[in-house]
């Protein structure tokens, strides 16, 4: 009988070269008939898991990992048992397999290709049968992919890097519970990104303090303020008064714009039965827009989702904690899969990535986390780090928010990197104002509407960008202010996470 | 006060030049452009009066700005905007939407509260000029 | 009129000017596309050749004008009139004088309403899409109806001849139909003659012009005469010129199409036969000489 390699781990000395991506994919070597069910141990590229002749179904759930074997691991037998763990395998053969349509229920690993430049790591394309999956539900979905096989010993590290979900999955999920038209709509605001600030500083405003904060930011020009992701109901401030006072600032700016205004009143709490509550004040409150955070986990998410489509009220994603398994480029899961879950589960803003502010993200990945939210088919591409062609279906578009550490002065790169249907949220950039907070959210609004302008006028904004602002700023005392402030802020650090296929230029023939 | 609703209200008001280049812009993007006017800009008042329907297969901006001429002619003394409508699948609303004609004198809003239980408050926002009869309502 | 020196002493290239705007291609496809019409040709060479002036002096400042553009387009059905205003939409737009350069063609119906109120809102319908462009009004003298004084294209009318003034910059009207009734209809809507600043006639085709337009058709639509069939479509011309309801090109293009039929049916009636390609191609006399246009013709009798 074969020895499971897994199990016997071979002499890390000995460390065998990965065969070239040609051979890698060639043929089955699946054990069949009665010898597939002896018992004892079986390689699991021989249990059926690795099926390089398999052709995807239009209804399978594809996954690609990055699989970094142990030294010494094969790693095609490393993707066979990282489609085992994640499907219907366990460590040693077991009869009552053939009580099951087994075939049917195991994950196949149809192909594995190393990884560009990162030797030691192989891209693992794992499909899916649809009748492994729970319809709707993203808490199914994600213990079947990532529920176990994280923590398996002969890898060393282990990513998620994307999924294809076939359109007959993704018409099991409700989507965005608003989406970015109705969102518009409701708002009465076209043709520009829309402007947020998150209320600072984020800890120790009593309700009556953080209500003028809102009031000044909104008055000034901005549409939405923010809670930030740990203000829920703490001895400084609890949720009520916050609540409360939010909602006579929002009120108030209103009548002195007459624009519509949101606050995000941020309902993440302990209990569902405290959200709920939350949830409900808001309403009554007449707020239109609620905020969770991506810890209350995604059985929470949905529901909340599904409380505001019932209730129609938009509901912003905070994505704190997402880092903790995203960030790593070799173990976790890609933020491009939370987008993608995101938008199953229902949530109508969802932060993404802002390229030019303070928090990680390289202009190509974070457009494909763009794309992914806001596109109804999303084709493969390689070089955002999107690997798959994605239906959407007609789901509901999911609004992006970029927020951390950007500035008035950076308009025209937002603009271009991060478009039009996006959330930009200037906290720091609002409320740091020499001038006060108003004069901070008019200069972000008069920066904004001036690069919008000029862009559909047909100019080159891009490159234009500091003129069209100082020109801008002849008129408007608090952006030429707020220039002057910020004019060096920038972070370039180095990225984590990029994709791992950078296109070459084509030679012209 | 000066109501801010629309892509461009914090910008000084745009010359006719400048309205014809975002026109032009809807235009070469393929979509129609609307007149609507009002003489109450309630915040939650999204059904402006159509000046026309929403003018279809235009290429040039020519067409709006004379159409956008005969309108303030008539309404100049209310609120006017344009609103370009996009009919592609998946977005099938407005795409951009912008003033380009305000009254003399913008009298606001009135923020009424309406005390209830605990220290809950009703709110319910009122334009000023809604106190009088349409059509008199400015000037 | 600020005239700078530099201006003044500037050389200007004409050739160079002519080339850059790209209308020496429009002006061969005109010659291309377009049997005969030679006064044509010559009216917008003219034509073409004042507005590369203009422009240049537009450049020096030597003008500030906007110059007025309207045309009359007359003469007989099928004498190429919408294809010239094609050629002529192009070559304005090349040289700036109108900003997008489609052609937006009407009549009547398109203009007009059957109702009170239902006019203004028609015409500027029109108006609204041809702006930036050019508006081609075929058989223009219908608009003007003199036997009923409450027809609605006055109104019409009236709006065309104030956008034709006040909007030069932004539209070129081309009025186009029969001589005879244009020279009436301008006789009795002075604000029209005055407006138009080039008046273009249209002769009808020669018979060999026609045949010529004929094989030019043929050999776009891969198809050919057979030396019979030449031959009998010569003699077709010549008759068909003397029977009423005659469009020039246009009836040549009926006139093949029903060709083509007959030679479908000639071929397909005798399955067995082996064809070659040039079989397919031609059309024989039998495919000219079936049309009714020789019924009456007792030379013919014969050979139907």
């Amino acid at each position: 009988m074969p020895q499971n390699e897994l199990m016997t781990r071979s002499n890390p000395t000995s460390r065998r070269t990965p065969p070239e991506e040609a051979d890698m994919n060639m043929h089955s070597m699946t054990v069949r008939g009665k010898d597939r069910y002896k018992s004892g141990v079986l390689e699991y590229k021989k249990m059926g898991y690795w099926e390089p002749d398999y052709q995807p179904k239009d209804t399978d759930v594809i996954a690609l990992f990055r699989v970094t074997p142990q030294d010494g691991v094969d790693p095609i037998e490393a993707s066979a048992a990282v489609a085992g763990e994640s499907s219907t395998a366990t460590w040693t053969v077991v009869w009552t397999d053939r009580l099951t349509a087994a075939e049917k229920y195991r994950a196949k690993c149809f192909r594995v290709d190393p990884v560009p430049n990162s030797p030691g790591q192989y891209f693992a394309y794992i499909a899916y049968d649809l009748d492994l999956f729970e319809p709707g539900s993203i808490a199914n979905l994600s213990a079947s992919i990532i529920g176990n096989v994280f923590g398996f010993k002969p890898l060393k590290a282990l990513r998620l890097e994307d999924m294809r979900l076939p359109v007959a999955y993704v018409k099991t999920f409700q989507g965005p519970a608003t989406g970015v038209v109705v969102e518009r709509e409701r708002m009465d605001k076209f043709g520009r990104p829309l402007l947020g600030a998150t209320v600072k500083p984020k800890l120790g405003l009593s309700g009556r303090n953080y209500g003028r904060v809102v009031y000044e930011a909104l008055k000034g020009g901005l549409d939405f303020t923010k809670d930030d992701e740990n203000i829920n109901s703490q001895p400084f401030m609890h949720w009520r008064e916050r609540f409360l006072y939010c909602m006579e600032a929002v009120n108030k700016a209103q009548a002195a714009t007459g624009e519509i205004k949101g606050t995000y009143l941020n309902v993440t709490a302990a209990t569902m039965e405290d959200m709920y509550e939350r949830a409900e004040f808001a309403k009554e409150l007449g707020s239109i827009i609620i905020m969770i955070d991506l810890v209350i986990g995604y059985t929470a998410i949905q529901s909340m989702a599904k409380w505001a489509r019932r209730n129609d009220m938009i509901l912003h994603l905070h994505r704190a904690g997402h880092s903790t398994y995203t960030r790593q480029r070799s173990h976790g899961v890609s933020f491009r899969v939370i987008a993608k879950w995101m938008r199953l589960a229902g949530v109508d803003h969802i932060h993404a990535g802002t390229v030019v502010g303070k928090l990680e993200g390289d202009p190509a990945t974070t457009r494909g986390y763009y794309d992914i939210c806001r596109e109804d088919y999303n084709p493969m591409r390689l070089e955002h780090g999107v690997f798959f062609d994605q239906h959407w279906a007609s789901l509901n578009k999911l609004m992006p928010v970029a927020s951390g550490g950007i500035h008035a002065g950076q308009m025209h790169q937002l603009l271009d990197h991060l478009g039009e249907d996006v959330i930009l949220q200037f906290g720091g950039g609002t409320i740091g104002h020499p001038m006060g907070i108003q004069a901070g959210a008019t200069a972000n609004r008069v920066a904004l509407e001036a690069m919008i302008l000029a862009r559909n006028e047909g100019r080159d904004y891009l490159h234009e960008g500091p003129e069209i602002l100082a020109k801008a700023a002849e008129t408007c005392t608090p952006l030429k202010s707020a220039l002057e402030v910020w004019k060096n802020v920038t972070f370039n650090y180095e990225s984590t996470d990029m994709p791992d296929y950078v296109p070459t230029p084509s030679v012209a023939m | 006060m000066r109501i801010t609703q629309g892509c461009f209200s914090f910008l000084p008001d745009l010359t006719d030049e400048q309205i014809s280049r975002q026109v032009q812009y809807s235009l070469e993007n393929g979509w129609a452009v609307n007149i609507e006017f009002t003489d109450d800009p309630h915040p939650r008042n999204n059904l402006w009066e159509m000046w026309g329907l929403p003018m279809f297969d235009l290429r040039d901006a020519a067409g709006v700005m004379m159409e956008l001429n005969q309108c303030r002619k008539v309404y100049g003394d209310r609120y006017i905007r344009l609103s370009a409508f996009d009919s592609s699948h998946g977005w099938e609303s407005v795409r951009l939407s912008f003033i380009v004609n305000r009254p003399k004198e913008e009298p606001g809003f009135h923020l009424e509260r309406h005390e209830v239980a605990g220290r809950n408050i009703r709110y319910t926002t009122r334009s000023y000029a809604a106190d009088r009869p349409e059509g008199r309502r400015y000037g | 009129m600020d005239l700078d020196i530099a201006d003044m002493t500037n050389t200007v290239n004409l050739r160079e000017e002519l080339e850059s705007v790209g209308i020496v291609e429009i002006l061969a496809q005109l010659d291309r596309e377009l049997i005969g019409l030679t006064p044509v040709k010559t009216r917008i060479r003219e034509i073409a050749a004042l507005l590369l002036i203009e422009r240049i002096r537009k450049r020096l400042n030597l003008t500030s004008e906007v110059p007025t553009l309207h045309m009359s387009f007359t003469g007989n059905p099928g004498t190429g009139k919408t294809t010239v205003a094609l050629r002529i939409a192009s070559i304005l737009h090349r040289l700036g004088f109108v900003r997008r350069g489609q052609v937006v063609s009407v009549t009547r119906d398109e203009l007009v309403g059957q109702y009170i109120g239902h006019t203004a809102p028609k015409t500027k319908e029109v108006l609204k899409k041809a702006m930036g462009g050019v508006l081609f009004i075929d058989e223009a003298y219908y608009l003007y109806r003199p036997d009923n004084e409450r027809d609605y294209g006055q109104e019409a009318i009236e709006i065309l001849l104030q956008v034709m003034e006040s909007q030069r910059e932004d539209l070129v009207v081309i009025l186009a139909g029969y001589g005879d009734r244009m020279d009436k209809f301008f006789a009795s809507n002075p604000g029209f003659r005055s407006r138009i600043a080039h008046h273009i006639d249209f002769p009808d085709y020669s018979e060999p012009e026609l045949l010529a337009i004929a094989e030019l058709m043929l050999r776009d639509m891969n198809y050919k005469f057979s030396a019979d069939a030449r031959e009998a479509f010569i003699r077709y011309i010549a008759l068909r010129k003397t029977q009423p309801l005659f469009s020039n090109a246009r009836s040549i293009r009926n006139a093949l199409d029903r060709m083509r039929l007959r030679q479908a049916n000639r071929l397909v009636a005798d399955l067995d036969r082996v064809l070659a390609a040039d079989d397919i191609m031609s059309l024989e006399a039998s495919d000219v000489l079936a049309s009714r246009v020789f019924l009456n013709d007792g030379s013919m009798t014969s050979s139907a």
